[in-house]
């Protein structure tokens, strides 16, 4: 690996990794990268009967800040929808983060106990606002 | 998910070639060493979208999200998983009809059927009639005369993550949106069947969606309702084929409702109560959700909402909008080349009439030829021959006019649910050089 590495820092003066470059054009140039996560779904197997089907719908990961107050916005707001809500938004401003907490638990229901939704508010202010969001 | 922090790669891959020019006869064979190495500094991979955009407008022409494969659907951009709310991505508008696998999805609560069982199903029309009816599957196949209306379904937010100041909400970028033909039965001979009694005034739509929230709010049961008045009524289906095909579980097997020229809050999924009232429904999602102000193009300001009195109405037909599908401006065109613009537009106010190109900042514009008519309340395709002469950025600017006069205006709206963004839209293309 060392040996290899020097030899791309011999030869790097003269060409460019992961492509050939001429005066008219460049050939061959690849760059390595995480794999893609779209996998390809199998074939279902179809019966004739009157139930009309399809597999479990798939979830993903959210990548929340890490901080305190996270585990309370993901167990409260993932009771009944994905954390995802939060990473897809622009970033807020703090009173606008205190107006959804406060929807979810007045308009929608949500029982989450004041300490906690005090929490998660603080949480949201601390990572997804125009001053604090960073991911 | 992650920022890379990457320079754009056309900047690059430009300098990548400024840097080896001249040193071309030599680097052959250390070019097919180095190939398949773990990279390093010298030149790094395309750039990924970020995770999210703002607080400035999204400057992408869709959503951000990553790609995901779910049942029944071409991979598309996720927006949510829980519940399912997917985008198109722009290439599937090159055609009037979008096909059922791009077709866009939101949902707005957890619980969304996976499965139905037709032995089971059945569509309910009750409530203020007379005789209250059931109807399976099969009757709505054999008893009812089949209707087929190509009509364009469009997300009430889409395209909210134009507006500035951003607002909270569902980040769509252009993608929700779709037009496809639908094919059923009319809401009309449903409600004549089951004999509408005096003192009706609204029919209440209900699918098979369920929240997790507690009974009577919005997070338990999605319900909307249209008035009886409406000259609409006569016009929606009862849709159990789309594109000639079932319908997706995700966009709404086994019927969901067509409200031709209306946004899709009305086209009801999975639709299986219709209810007919006696009084004005009062539910989340009428009386507190998809309302607009009640001011021209249901505009307002930050500022006006702030000072309270601005008088709200639910939201109801789609303005006038165009779209430029391909070019898509991600590559570049040469100087002298004669290309072929086209796109897509649609109005729920009728027929789309006239769809106008122009490539100088709007001072002159270009009548386009347009594609098929398949009715007044599809997608349209148009196309233009564009020649660019000299190299250099363009800003390529799409306005189109529906048969009621509207235009397509250059200034954005606003209001706090992100509602009815139909300004017109510019596409930056380059022309390189061709000597």
């Amino acid at each position: 690996m060392k040996l290899r590495r020097l030899f791309a820092g011999l030869v790097v003066g003269t060409a460019v990794a992961g492509g050939v470059a001429v005066a008219q054009h460049q050939l061959g140039s690849y760059a390595a990268q995480n794999l893609g996560k779209v996998s390809q779904p199998a074939a279902r197997e179809l019966t004739d009967d009157s139930r009309y089907g399809v597999a479990s719908y798939p979830t993903f990961e959210v990548g929340l800040a890490e901080g305190a107050g996270r585990a309370e916005t993901q167990i409260y707001c993932g009771s009944c929808h994905t954390a995802r809500y939060i990473t897809m938004q622009p970033p807020l401003p703090a009173a606008t983060w205190d107006a959804e907490v406060q929807k979810m638990v007045k308009t929608f229901g949500a029982t989450i106990p004041e300490a906690d939704a005090e929490k998660i508010a603080q949480y949201l202010h601390e990572h997804y606002t125009p001053e604090t969001r960073k991911q | 998910m992650s920022e890379n922090g990457t320079e754009p790669p056309r900047k690059l891959s430009r300098r990548a070639l400024l840097r080896s020019a001249g040193v071309a006869a030599g680097s052959l064979a250390a070019g097919s060493a180095l190939r398949g190495m773990p990279h390093s500094a010298q030149e790094k991979p395309a750039a990924e979208l970020p995770s999210f955009t703002g607080p400035g407008a999204n400057p992408h022409w869709n959503s951000v999200g990553p790609i995901v494969s779910e049942p029944q659907k071409a991979p598309l951009i996720l927006l949510t998983d829980r519940p399912v709310q997917l985008e198109t991505a722009l290439n599937y508008f090159l055609d009037a009809f979008t096909p059922n696998e791009a077709f866009y999805v939101r949902w707005h609560l957890d619980r969304i059927p996976n499965a139905v069982d037709l032995k089971s199903w059945r569509l309910h029309v009750e409530g203020n009639v007379s005789s209250p009816q059931a109807f399976s599957m099969g009757d709505l196949l054999r008893k009812f005369r089949a209707e087929t209306m190509a009509a364009a379904n469009q997300c009430s937010g889409n395209s909210r993550s134009r507006l500035q100041p951003r607002v909270a909400g569902g980040q769509w970028g252009n993608g929700a949106m779709g037009n496809a033909r639908w094919t059923g039965v009319k809401l009309r001979d449903l409600l004549n069947a089951a004999g509408m009694k005096s003192g009706s005034v609204q029919v209440q739509l209900q699918g098979l969606e369920q929240g997790e929230g507690p009974e009577g709010m919005g997070s338990s049961a999605f319900m909307k309702s249209l008035d009886l008045d409406n000259p609409v009524i006569d016009e929606c289906l009862v849709a159990y084929a789309m594109n000639g095909e079932p319908l997706p579980m995700l966009n709404g097997f086994p019927v969901r409702l067509v409200v031709p020229g209306y946004f899709a809050t009305y086209w009801m999924k999975c639709l299986t109560w219709i209810r007919v009232l006696d009084k004005a429904d009062e539910n989340f999602w009428m009386k507190t959700a998809y309302r607009i102000p009640d001011t021209p193009r249901g505009t307002t300001t930050p500022e006006a909402m702030k000072a309270g009195g601005v008088k709200t109405v639910p939201i109801g037909r789609m303005p006038v909008r165009s779209f430029l599908v391909s070019p898509d401006g991600s590559g570049k065109i040469p100087a002298g080349m004669s290309v072929t613009l086209r796109g897509i537009a649609f109005s729920g106010y009728g027929r789309v009439t006239k769809v106008e190109i122009s490539d100088d900042e709007m001072k002159t514009w270009k009548a386009a030829q347009l594609g098929e008519d398949f009715g007044a309340y599809s997608f349209r395709t148009w196309d233009m021959t564009w020649t660019p002469k000299t190299a250099g950025k363009y800003a390529i600017a799409v306005r189109a006019t529906d048969e009621k006069g509207n235009v397509q205006p250059d200034e954005g709206v606003w209001n706090p649910a992100g509602y009815l963004w139909n300004r017109i839209e510019r596409q930056e293309m380059v022309v390189g050089a061709a000597e």
